[in-house]
């Protein structure tokens, strides 16, 4: 078979009408970007939820939760554009979750590093201070 | 009614201007000015632009989409949409810097601590080595001070030694009063105090154990006979100790070493029945005390 076959072809110009189609019903329902920024959305919020956002950030993650029920219910009543909206609120709620929960493990985990150095700078200050007399 | 005319115009090109200015103002809400003042506040933050530079860049462009909805007139809940949004991203920056800040904070603490752990052990060394130091000083103190004390002993050995050989030679006895020297009457002249060649001889001798022995101190005791006046005896005796003293001085030997009773014809050495008993009885006798010890009273 030639290029001009594979044009000329009755099952390839079906095909390509069927995508056509089918790209065209996607744009002009949304349903399948909105289906998408849900899908991220939820990755979003499972991210901080494994970062321990629910402790560490409880506000942020309660509004991305409810935000995502809500999407989720748009969605069902093919509301595909309060979906979007509402998917991509969740996922600013849920990063802001996620860097708040790491942000605040990181600060404890310097404080305590701080601390360590502290008690042992002050150990070896009165080690130094015990052996002065000495020499 | 030129005038009016003149007037007129202008108020109404005011008026046009002020209804232009209403017609064109873009749409604020609160949440977007809110969110503007936290974006001033990540701008000015310098760990947000050192450590979360992309997140900050998402945060403005959320934030220029808002202003512009805003500087479109759209209506306020969708600028509040777009406003919300931006603030979200802007805390989210604000979070990465505060979590990015944190963890280069526990890096340099690590070399922190390393290095203070490596100053702990250099320290405990330093002090090891300053004990080994200090405990070999105080061995080889130690050593000297046996060498000293070996020495003082040898010293004080020989010193005894050769006061032993002296104090032979004075004749001296020892006594539980401590080693005492009789002076006898031969040693001065008759009836007299002043001291003979010989006795001068003597008490050069014991002038010498004196500056030999410089712990030492000595009691010099005058006697007489029975014969003559007590009060002459005593004087006698006392005068005869005091010459004895006198020649001690003139060697050098110090004033507060020498202590001197006459005693008359008290303590005889003898009977004063014969003139050799006598003899023995005119007699000095010199105490010599024991290093640093009183001389004790005579009974």
């Amino acid at each position: 078979m030639t290029n001009r076959d594979l044009l000329t072809s009755p099952l390839t110009t079906l095909a390509a009408c069927a995508a056509a189609v089918v790209l065209m019903a996607g744009c002009s329902s949304m349903k399948t970007p909105a289906t998408a920024d849900v899908a991220v959305s939820r990755a979003a919020v499972d991210n901080a939820a494994s970062a321990g956002a629910a402790d560490l950030a409880p506000d942020e993650m309660r509004s991305a939760r409810e935000k995502m029920a809500l999407a989720n219910q748009a969605l069902k009543d093919r509301d595909y554009k309060r979906a979007s909206e509402l998917a991509d609120q969740a996922q600013a709620d849920a990063k802001l979750a996620q860097s708040k929960a790491n942000s605040t493990k990181a600060t404890t985990a310097a404080d305590e590093i701080n601390e360590n150095i502290r008690v042992m700078r002050e150990e070896l200050n009165r080690a130094n201070q015990q052996a002065a007399p000495q020499q | 009614m030129q005038k009016s005319t003149y007037t007129t115009i202008p108020g109404l090109l005011a008026m046009a201007a002020l209804v232009a200015a209403c017609s064109s103002a873009p749409t604020t809400t609160s949440l977007l000015d809110q969110t503007r003042g936290d974006y001033m506040a990540a701008q000015s933050n310098p760990l947000v632009s050192t450590y979360a530079p992309r997140e900050f860049r998402e945060a403005s462009a959320a934030l220029e989409a808002a202003n512009a909805a805003a500087d479109r007139r759209d209506d306020s809940e969708k600028v509040d949409k777009l406003a919300y949004l931006a603030k979200q991203k802007i805390a989210t920056a604000q979070e990465i810097a505060k979590q990015k800040a944190a963890e280069a904070d526990i890096a340099n603490a690590g070399k922190q601590r390393d290095q203070l752990r490596l100053d702990a052990r250099t320290q405990e060394a330093d002090q090891a080595t300053a004990r080994a130091q200090s405990a070999q000083a105080d061995a080889e103190a130690a050593k000297a001070q046996a060498q000293n004390a070996e020495a003082s002993l040898r010293d004080s050995q020989a010193r005894a030694a050769a006061l032993q050989l002296q104090l032979n030679d004075l004749a001296a006895k020892k006594t539980d009063r401590g080693m005492v020297i009789t002076l006898g009457d031969v040693l001065f002249g008759t009836d007299q105090a002043n001291l003979t060649g010989d006795g001068t001889n003597t008490a050069r001798k014991l002038g010498d154990v004196l500056k030999n022995n410089p712990q030492r101190t000595v009691l010099i005791e005058g006697f007489t006979d029975s014969t003559g006046g007590s009060a002459h005896n005593l004087e006698l005796s006392q005068r005869r100790a005091e010459s004895v003293r006198n020649a001690l001085l003139d060697q050098g030997i110090a004033r507060d070493r020498i202590a001197t009773r006459g005693y008359g014809a008290a303590y005889p050495a003898a009977g004063n029945d014969t003139a050799s008993n006598r003899q023995l009885n005119r007699r000095v006798e010199i105490v010599l005390s024991e290093d640093n010890t009183a001389i004790p009273a005579r009974r």
